[in-house]
């Protein structure tokens, strides 16, 4: 392990600067991937430029949709109530990243540009339309989250471009969202695969008895059968899944598929096998190919009833496992 | 028994206080003046011919101080079958073959220099499966033998048959006869402390080893062989452990690193420390041998087993270490699990280019106890019987004798099921098939000693000082299993001082008597009987000396008051209540007649006492010192396999309730209950801790567990990618203790070290096989061989 310069910069001017004077430099917020990298011997940069002071880099503004800088933390996303109810898929994902350890210094910036394969909170600014704020030498400009992944820990950055945050629009209280992580521990692991869901619904007939199907019910066709009868609509819908191809990507065939569609178990089942089909998952020593195209099909359907629950029952916390 | 102050309670780990905050000097912090730090270069093939090793660029590293391969050091052979060298030369057979090694001033430096080193391989046919590997025209992975007789088959010549009545005939007599195929994979022990040594020559090239191993005497002695072939004999050498971070079986063989530093060490005239990175602990120190099973098991109609038939397979890696000798310890569920009258079994180890293996917690227990209790419920399933009832109607009784010959004493193994049974809810809960289910799998193991050597025996020294601090010189290691405690408590309890006046030293070849080693659950059966024996002696050698000195003590302490106090009236004493060792007693530091406990002037307090028998001024002083070495009276398994190997073996039983997600495959355990026969239970909270422990470390080898291997690599060497279970994924485990005192016991202790991880995972694979009807046979049960079996299945 070669020894590195460490910078220290209190604005996003001078980080920016800093990065275009450097020679082989590379930013660094939790230093949770770089660190690692760095040890591991499969980086070695001669200047590491830290993100640490930058301020400006440190906000959360939830007026009006989420303005969320990149340096917020995983934990301070896990915990914030309003965010857990109103775009409940990112703390799902925030969550679950690591260990509590990890989650107090790693950052959601970090989480992004980074772009793991299987980072955790990839899918689920990818279903809640996020953008990505980039500031640069010439000022600033913001990309879809979507075209911000180019491949394994590749995106649309270039050289000395900092993600300074990230806006997700505003939804109303007819839209839930969920992250399902299928790991085979509940800490310190990455996913076999990852799969969040948002949709935006319509209920035809009584939203309290959906309510009380999803209280009562103890299986998930039972949920459905209840949903369906009552004329439930998925207005909008985002599907989207990680470590199932190079990137994380949004599952739009499904997501058409589904869009103005009333509900039933067919539905849910074909949106499955849709989603399915545009995932590329390969075997590799995490998991077997076969099992994670599986998984697709089960966890697209898991998550969009959890985020449907979301909106029926926005108070209840657990998700019960009963139903499965 | 009489009442015991000690014995039972659960005293705290006061030991282990440093280890929590810091201060503990494991073999990261050891350090001595001038000590370099060697690290080890490994193989790029899993079989490949060595064209060429350049290290000129290495050498030249400024901090380098030796660079060594194969061609520097005389070409000796190591291991328990004599199958490698310290330093390959000419051929590399495995990926973690050591080719060359570095000490230099920093770990940094030598790593560094690693890299420098230059080696040209031509690869060579390589076999991973050995299965392959036992067919004739399979590549060979040794040409030739320790003794250079070429090898015509990848067999090792280690041939593990066992046979006892009639089998043939069992067979054609049984009403139901099942048979299943199992498998179980590479385990590692995932120690917390990472392995190391530290190697010191004196300018004598007498060594000074600070070395983890759990067998100190066994080190030492394979360290002598090995400075004997390398041209120093008759050299002093001293092994010692600094604080061990957990065994489980990785410390029991002398590893290739330990041979590597000590060359470090004799070419740098330097001290040098290797530690391994957790990196290389996954990828090069042996695993848990990985075995397959084929068994084969009848009963009759009433239910009565009738025969087992076993036969494995053992992947045995490139060398041999431990592991290749697991089969003795496979043989105790083999053939001793439940009453079966006729038995055989065979393992056949093979060589392969994979890693080799060695022991872990349960050495070849686990392995086969997972395939004689899932056959046991297949075959309680064909004959139509509840497996908690088939288990009842063929337990163990005390008194048998088992067809290894193994002598069962105590065996409470009826209220290890029962009790499993009413705490998991079996009746209530058996056969729902709703994906919920219950499973239970149960366990013999040595629990009295284990004569693997030709000596089963141990030595504990005490010394009692003038203040009354006890001092205790064991031979045997505590690798963080609790034994400063344990032993404390039996001392306390036979010498009659209490456990915070005991201070022990472990793990020191120049200070402890011999031990066979702190393996196969014995410690605190064969340490305890030596320290109740030696603790005896201590104690009738202070009431000897309170004989002579009470009385003295007392009459002078009269005179002086009547000197002080011409009114005192002087007491009128029964003298003979103390003029013999056997009236008196010692307990929690007091001496007092035995039949008044509480006599007002004969109560004296031990540290007068053994003062009075020190400054005597004229005459004979006298020391308290007792030393015992005891063997316990177990034999060694002659060449069919049989023979009493453990003064005493221990039951117990796991039951598990888990829920299986049909459309994931995933499992999930509700609860876990392990009941285990412990005889006494010298501390409650510590054995308690050995199960939950252990049934943790079943649960992973049942589920998550495994080291992967893709043509001979390991490609998950990190905790990342090997699914040892974190703390968030409690499981909720009942340990329950069952005691039922073994006479041969120090106050009727067994021994509980590996026990609770034997019958975990086979509870759980019978678990999954009521709640859905699966069986996975295939360790670990993965969610996707859940998914994949249901899926066959039509679910
Ligand atoms: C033990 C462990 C467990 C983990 N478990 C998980 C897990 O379960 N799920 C998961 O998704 N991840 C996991 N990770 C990965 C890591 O913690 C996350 O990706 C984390 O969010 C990275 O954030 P960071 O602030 O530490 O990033 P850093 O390591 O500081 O940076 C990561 C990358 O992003 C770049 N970067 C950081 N901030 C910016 C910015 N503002 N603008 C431009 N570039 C930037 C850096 O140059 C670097 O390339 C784990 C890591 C460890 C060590």
């Amino acid at each position: 392990m070669k020894g590195y310069e460490y910078h220290k910069p209190q604005t996003i001017k001078e980080a920016i600067g800093l990065m275009e004077g450097l020679e082989n430099a590379k930013y660094i917020a939790g230093g949770t991937d770089v660190m690692v990298l760095v040890k591991q011997g499969k980086l070695a940069p001669a200047n590491l430029v830290s993100l640490r002071n930058v301020g400006e880099l440190l906000y959360l503004d939830l007026q009006n949709g989420v303005k969320m800088g990149a340096r917020v933390t995983h934990t301070a996303i896990a915990n914030n109530e309003f965010v857990r109810k109103r775009y409940s898929a990112l703390p799902d994902g925030a969550g679950v990243v690591g260990s509590r350890q990890i989650r107090n210094v790693a950052t959601i910036g970090g989480n992004i540009c980074n772009a793991a394969p299987s980072a955790d909170t990839a899918c689920p600014l990818l279903v809640l339309d996020a953008k990505v704020v980039i500031v640069g030498k010439s000022g600033e400009r913001q990309v879809p989250v979507d075209d911000f992944f180019l491949g394994p820990n590749k995106v649309a950055l270039e050289k000395s471009e900092l993600v300074t945050g990230f806006i997700i629009p505003a939804f109303g209280d007819n839209t839930g969202s969920a992250y399902i992580k299928h790991a085979r521990r509940l800490a310190m692991d990455l996913p076999v695969l990852g799969i969040a869901a948002r949709a935006t619904i319509k209920v035809g007939g009584s939203e309290a008895r959906c309510k009380d199907a999803f209280g009562a019910a103890d299986d998930a066709s039972g949920i459905i059968e209840c949903l369906e009868a009552e004329g439930l609509v998925f207005e909008d819908v985002r599907i989207a899944m990680s470590v199932v191809a190079p990137r994380p990507m949004r599952a739009k065939k499904a997501e058409e598929a589904v869009r103005s569609k009333a509900i039933s178990e067919k539905l849910l089942e074909e949106i499955g096998e849709i989603a399915a089909s545009e995932s590329q998952p390969r075997d590799s020593i995490r998991g077997e190919a076969w099992y994670r195209r599986e998984m697709v099909k089960v966890l697209t359907k898991r998550a969009l009833l959890r985020s449907i629950e979301r909106v029926i029952r926005p108070d209840s916390t657990a998700f019960p496992n009963r139903l499965w | 028994m009489e009442n015991l102050l000690y014995i039972g309670k659960d005293i705290p780990r006061t030991a282990e206080i440093d280890k929590v905050t810091g201060r503990a000097v494991y073999i990261d912090e050891y350090k001595r003046p001038g000590m370099l730090y060697g690290k080890i270069l490994y193989s790029q093939y899993a079989h490949a011919r060595i064209k060429s090793i350049n290290t000129e660029k290495a050498k030249r590293l400024p901090g380098v101080r030796a660079v060594i391969t194969g061609y520097d050091i005389p070409d000796v052979r190591v291991g328990f079958l004599g199958d490698q060298a310290v330093l390959k030369r000419d051929v590399v057979r495995q990926f973690r073959d050591e080719v060359a090694a570095v000490a230099a001033t920093s770990p940094e430096i030598a790593q560094e220099a690693l890299k420098l080193i230059e080696v040209e391989y031509e690869p060579l046919p390589a076999i991973f499966d050995p299965i392959e590997a036992m067919k004739p025209d399979a590549p060979l992975v040794h040409e030739s033998d320790a003794r250079g007789r070429p090898l015509r088959s990848n067999i090792l010549p280690l041939p593990w048959k066992f046979s006892a009545g009639d089998v043939e005939k069992a067979r054609q007599e049984s009403a139901h006869i099942v048979t299943d195929s199992v498998t179980t994979t590479w385990i590692n022990q995932c120690c917390m402390g990472t392995s190391g040594c530290v190697a010191e020559f004196d300018s004598n090239n007498n060594l000074t080893y600070c070395g983890q191993t759990n067998v100190i005497f066994g080190a030492k002695q394979r360290i002598a062989t090995y400075l004997k072939n390398i041209g120093l004999k008759g050299k002093k050498i001293r092994v010692f452990n600094p604080v061990v971070g957990g065994s489980f079986g990785t410390k029991l063989d002398t590893d290739i690193y330990e041979f590597i530093c000590i060359q470090l060490a004799l070419k740098t005239r330097k001290p040098v420390k290797i530690r391994f990175t957790r990196e290389e602990e996954f990828a090069v120190l042996p695993p848990r041998q990985a075995a397959r099973f084929t068994v084969e098991q009848g009963c009759d109609k009433n239910g009565l087993l009738t025969f087992r038939k076993v036969e494995a397979i053992l992947d045995n890696g490139a060398y041999t270490s431990w592991g290749a000798t697991t089969p003795s310890v496979m043989m105790l569920p083999i053939s001793s699990m439940y009453r079966v009258p006729n038995v055989s079994f065979q393992a056949t180890c093979v060589y392969t280019n994979n890693i080799y293996s060695q022991a872990m917690r349960g050495y070849g227990n686990p392995q086969a106890a997972f395939a004689v209790e899932t056959s046991m419920d297949h075959l309680a399933e064909k004959a139509g019987i509840d497996p908690a009832e088939f288990r009842l109607i063929n337990r163990n009784h005390p008194g048998d004798v088992t067809p290894m010959g193994l002598k069962i004493t105590t065996c409470p193994l009826e209220q290890c099921i029962t009790t499993v049974k009413e705490k998991i809810k079996w009746d209530e809960k058996r056969g729902k098939r709703n994906g919920r289910g219950v499973g239970m799998a149960s366990l013999i193991h040595v629990a009295g000693g284990a004569r693997v050597y030709l000596s089963d025996g141990t030595g504990i020294r005490i010394k009692v000082n003038e203040d009354g601090e006890v001092d205790v010189l064991s031979g045997s290691t505590d690798q963080g299993q609790g034994s400063p405690t344990v032993i404390a408590q039996i001392i306390a309890e036979a010498t009659g001082f209490r456990p915070e006046d005991v201070n022990i030293v472990f793990g020191d070849t120049a200070l402890g008597l011999w031990d066979a080693g702190t393996h196969a659950s014995r410690h605190t059966f064969v340490a305890g009987n030596a320290a109740v024996r030696a603790g005896e002696m201590v104690k009738r050698q202070i009431l000897e000396m309170a004989v002579q000195y009470i009385p003295k003590l007392l009459k002078r302490s009269l005179k002086q008051q009547k000197k002080k106090n011409p009114d005192f009236v002087e007491p009128v004493l029964d003298y003979t209540m103390v003029d013999s060792p056997e009236k008196l007693d010692l307990k929690n530091r007091m001496i007092f007649p035995k039949d008044a406990p509480d006599h007002p002037y004969f109560r004296t307090e031990v540290g007068k006492i053994l003062t009075s028998g020190l400054h005597v001024g004229v005459g004979e002083s006298k020391a308290v010192v007792a030393e015992v070495f005891w063997d316990p009276p177990t034999e060694m398994l002659n060449a069919e396999m049989k023979g009493n190997y453990s003064c005493t073996y221990a039951f117990g039983t796991a039951g598990v309730e888990v829920e299986v997600d049909r459309q994931t495959g995933e499992v999930k355990i509700l609860k876990l209950v392990s009941a285990h026969d412990v005889g006494r239970a010298i501390n409650p909270a510590l054995v308690r801790g050995q199960i939950y422990g252990a049934a943790y470390m079943g649960v992973g080898f049942g589920l998550t567990e495994r080291v992967q291997l893709v043509d001979g690599k390991v490609v998950n060497a990190n905790f990342r990618d090997y699914k040892i279970l974190t703390a968030n994924d409690v499981v909720p485990v009942e340990a329950v203790i069952i005691e039922d005192p073994d006479a041969a016991g120090p106050y009727g202790a067994k021994g509980i070290g590996e026990p609770g991880l034997v019958p975990t995972a086979p509870a759980i694979a019978n678990a999954i096989y009521d709640a859905v009807g699966v069986w996975i046979k295939d360790l670990p049960i993965t969610p996707e061989k859940v998914l994949a079996a249901l899926k066959a299945k039509g679910d």
